[in-house]
């Protein structure tokens, strides 16, 4: 049997030289910025106070070594039980290219950097980075429409994918389906 | 015609106007002209049926026009969403009448995977306009467009008085009908 | 509003001597007033590849201001994945990008492996390569036809419909559908290749790699062509990366990078085969509609190769891992991206340990694709808007997913 990914069989614990490379930074640069973080596993990811995600991004794009200029997605994640709203960004270099030993070295076998914030769910403002990475855009918009992240200081915050009078976000979790828009049933028939 | 001598002067008119009916079907239902409105994975497919292998245009239906103002079908291919419904029912009002709808795929047909968790899928595109043919399968393949195509040309056959094997446009045109 | 009265912005030497000619007589004398207009193309349009609709401002032929208004297919993917168990959730993503189901599933059950830390027998790491190339080149096949019906040829459409039919047989006869399949499944394949279908794999490689050069005989060398698509709708490497353009339209901005072969996912890693990026040598400027076009068909030939070698490299044994009936990874979260031919696939999954993930994300490439042309498409004609959106051959079921 082989493994699923070429780097499989890399111990878990050893840490993302990305991800590591990253933290130093941030935390050189700006000491109280990080909250927590993760560095080994498959998914290592840092995660940095709301108000200093932008200086944190600005940081991470133009480091020379890091060179994060793509923003590849944005999600938001709903994590009720701790009653907060996480924005995660997962960052990409089409600038550097990893070399070959990298990707035998870690589990995750892919050069992308995980950011993420946690806002309270009554008062979900996340400061954009749209105006660092252009492509955060459309996704940021998404992640207000279907999980209601509100991203301040940018244009036209609007929804993307559902229409305007839509009722709520459909991915936060307590979200009811309505039974009816605009006269069109919503919910499904009776035993489905 | 000699019987109609023995008709009465109301009746012969309504004679005429059945034929003149017959011929406007004969000739909706071997020119229909769809509509190229293709709304998710069923368009592929549609697209395939007009295109090279399946060549509709074998069934006098393969003339896709742009504008629903020149067309008398609108085959619904793909996922009716509630943000699209308005525009699918604006569509399906400037088309200009007689006007068929073929419900391609299991979503249009009635919500199709989406229905249960899916809340922004429209459970039918037949909540939104009046169907005429549905066309389950995800996605149907063009053997079946194709005799969903067949079928609604019987069912304008029928509707004008006869069936489609009867009216067979030779052998009325051999028999000097037409 | 141009000063020299004109309706539009051309300078005079930029346009047709004949027209000019026309033009100055109808406007002599005259005081001209020009306003812009606002112009609504889709969401039911042929050159909007679906469902998309474009809210245009112009001053005569040129678009001032440009808007994409999507979302009218979105099918709530998320909140599906987030309901039903892993198992069932593999088939939706079929209906994401319907022109490469086979790549996206490819994509989706590695990140949920992944997740469950399942390894899966080597052969089916090599069917699924076979397969998804094989996709490759049925959706590039689409994309080169339609864009030539995109810009009123209507012959390479019909001409390519020929291989893709035998390529969607193909895929037909090992799965069940003719575009959707849900072959790929979490821990393998659903069933392994029979020799005859091997032998049709191979007279469908030979018939592609003789019927290609036709095609692009037809559309790339074709002067109207040439003119309607080379300097038109041009992506600069900045522009596409910082837009987070991905596939042809990265690499055809000159950006060599191609998820295969610089973060190599399944078994990519054991193939030879060249990245095709934009370069000076060929008609068109970097990062055009030409190039893009241009980047596909050589990336027809390159799945060939990598379906060749796969054919030889491809070893005995099971294609389907044992897998207990309740699927629970444990808690955790992964990021896989692979690459499609319209770009990086991603998947985003949170796991808390039960048979449902607990976020489900997926990134589309054709979002990120088509959102760049609010940026792009300031100035082009109206004509030109056509070609620049077909050539980022977007699939709308996977921007509004």
């Amino acid at each position: 049997m082989a493994k699923t990914s070429p780097a499989g069989d890399a111990s878990t614990n050893e840490a993302d030289p990305i991800t590591k490379a990253a933290l130093d930074l941030i935390q050189r640069e700006l000491p109280d910025a990080v909250v927590a973080s993760e560095s080994g596993g498959k998914h290592p990811w840092i995660r940095v106070k709301p108000e200093s995600l932008r200086a944190v991004a600005r940081l991470v794009r133009d480091d020379e070594g890091l060179a994060m200029d793509c923003c590849h997605l944005v999600s938001g994640v709903d994590w009720q039980a701790d009653d907060e709203l996480e924005a995660v960004y997962h960052l990409c270099s089409y600038a550097k290219k990893p070399d070959a030993e990298y990707r035998k070295r870690t589990p995750k076998n892919d050069p992308w950097l995980c950011i993420k914030v946690r806002v309270p769910r009554g008062a979900p403002d996340v400061p954009t980075v749209m105006d660092i990475w252009t492509g955060a855009d459309w996704h940021e918009r998404e992640t207000f429409d279907l999980v209601g992240i509100r991203f301040t200081g940018r244009k036209e915050l609007r929804r993307i994918l559902l229409p305007e009078d839509w009722p709520g976000h459909p991915l936060r979790k307590d979200w009811v389906t309505p039974a009816t828009y605009h006269g069109v049933p919503i919910v499904p028939p009776e035993g489905l | 015609m000699p019987d109609d001598l023995y008709l009465d002067p109301e009746l012969q008119q309504s004679v005429i106007l059945t034929k003149v009916d017959w011929l406007k079907d004969w000739g909706r239902r071997n020119a229909l002209w769809p509509m190229a409105f293709g709304l998710a994975c069923c368009a592929m497919e549609m697209m395939a049926t007009a295109a090279t292998k399946y060549d509709l245009d074998r069934f006098g239906a393969g003339v896709f026009r742009a504008s629903p103002r020149q067309s008398d079908l609108m085959i619904v291919a793909g996922t009716v969403t509630h943000k699209m419904a308005p525009r699918v029912r604006r569509l399906y009002d400037q088309m200009p009448d007689p006007k068929y709808v073929i419900a391609m795929g299991a979503c249009t047909v009635g919500g199709g995977p989406y229905v249960k968790y899916g809340y922004h899928v429209v459970q039918g595109v037949d909540l939104v306009v009046p169907v005429d043919i549905y066309l389950p399968g995800c996605p149907p393949r063009p053997e079946a467009l194709i005799d969903a195509i067949r079928k609604l040309q019987f069912r304008i056959a029928e509707r004008g008085g006869g069936t489609l094997t009867q009216i067979d446009p030779r052998p009325a045109l051999a028999s000097g009908v037409a | 509003m141009s000063t020299n009265g004109r309706s539009t912005a051309l300078t005079p030497s930029e346009a047709e001597p004949a027209h000019e000619l026309h033009e100055r007589q109808l406007l002599v004398g005259r005081d001209l007033r020009t306003e812009e207009m606002v112009l609504n193309i889709g969401p039911q349009h042929p050159a909007t590849h679906g469902v998309l609709r474009v809210v245009i401002k112009t001053d005569g032929e040129i678009v001032r201001a440009l808007q994409p208004h999507v979302g009218n297919l979105h099918r709530c993917a998320e909140k599906i994945g987030e309901s039903v168990p892993y198992y069932q959730w593999v088939p939706y993503v079929d209906r994401m990008d319907y022109l490469a189901a086979m790549c996206n599933e490819h994509v989706a059950c590695m990140a949920i492996e992944q997740l469950g830390d399942i390894q899966i027998p080597e052969r089916a790491e090599y069917i699924r390569v076979i397969v998804a190339e094989v996709q490759r080149i049925l959706s590039h096949l689409m994309a080169i036809g339609v864009y030539g019906l995109d810009l009123g040829a209507f012959t390479p459409f019909l001409h390519q419909f020929r291989e893709r039919e035998r390529g969607m047989d193909l895929l037909d006869h090992i799965s069940g559908g003719r575009l959707l399949y849900h072959y790929v499944r979490i821990g393998g394949v659903k069933r392994d290749l029979s020799r005859d279908w091997l032998d049709e794999l191979d007279a469908f490689l030979a018939a592609v790699e003789k019927r290609l050069p036709e095609y692009n005989l037809l559309l790339m060398e074709n002067r109207i062509f040439q003119e309607r698509t080379c300097g038109i709708g041009v992506i600069d490497r900045d522009t596409a990366v910082r837009w987070g353009v991905t596939g042809p339209g990265l690499r055809a901005a000159g950006v060599d990078w191609d998820l295969r072969r610089d973060a190599p996912y399944s078994v990519y890693d054991r193939f030879d085969f060249d990245v095709p990026h934009g370069e000076s040598g060929i008609a068109g400027v970097l990062g055009d509609c030409f190039q893009r076009h241009w980047i596909r068909a050589k990336e027809v030939e390159q799945s060939v190769r990598i379906v060749r070698q796969a054919l030889a490299q491809m070893p005995e044994g099971p294609v389907m891992a044992n897998l207990p009936k309740s699927f629970r990874p444990a808690a955790g979260e992964v990021y896989v991206r692979g690459e499609n031919p319209r770009g990086e696939l991603a998947c985003y999954f949170v796991s808390e340990g039960k048979d449902t993930a607990y976020r489900c994300r997926c990134r589309g490439p054709s979002y990120s694709n088509i959102a760049v042309i609010t940026e792009v498409a300031e100035g082009v004609l109206i004509a030109d808007l056509v070609a620049l959106i077909g050539s980022m051959d977007i699939v709308l079921g996977e921007v509004d997913r």
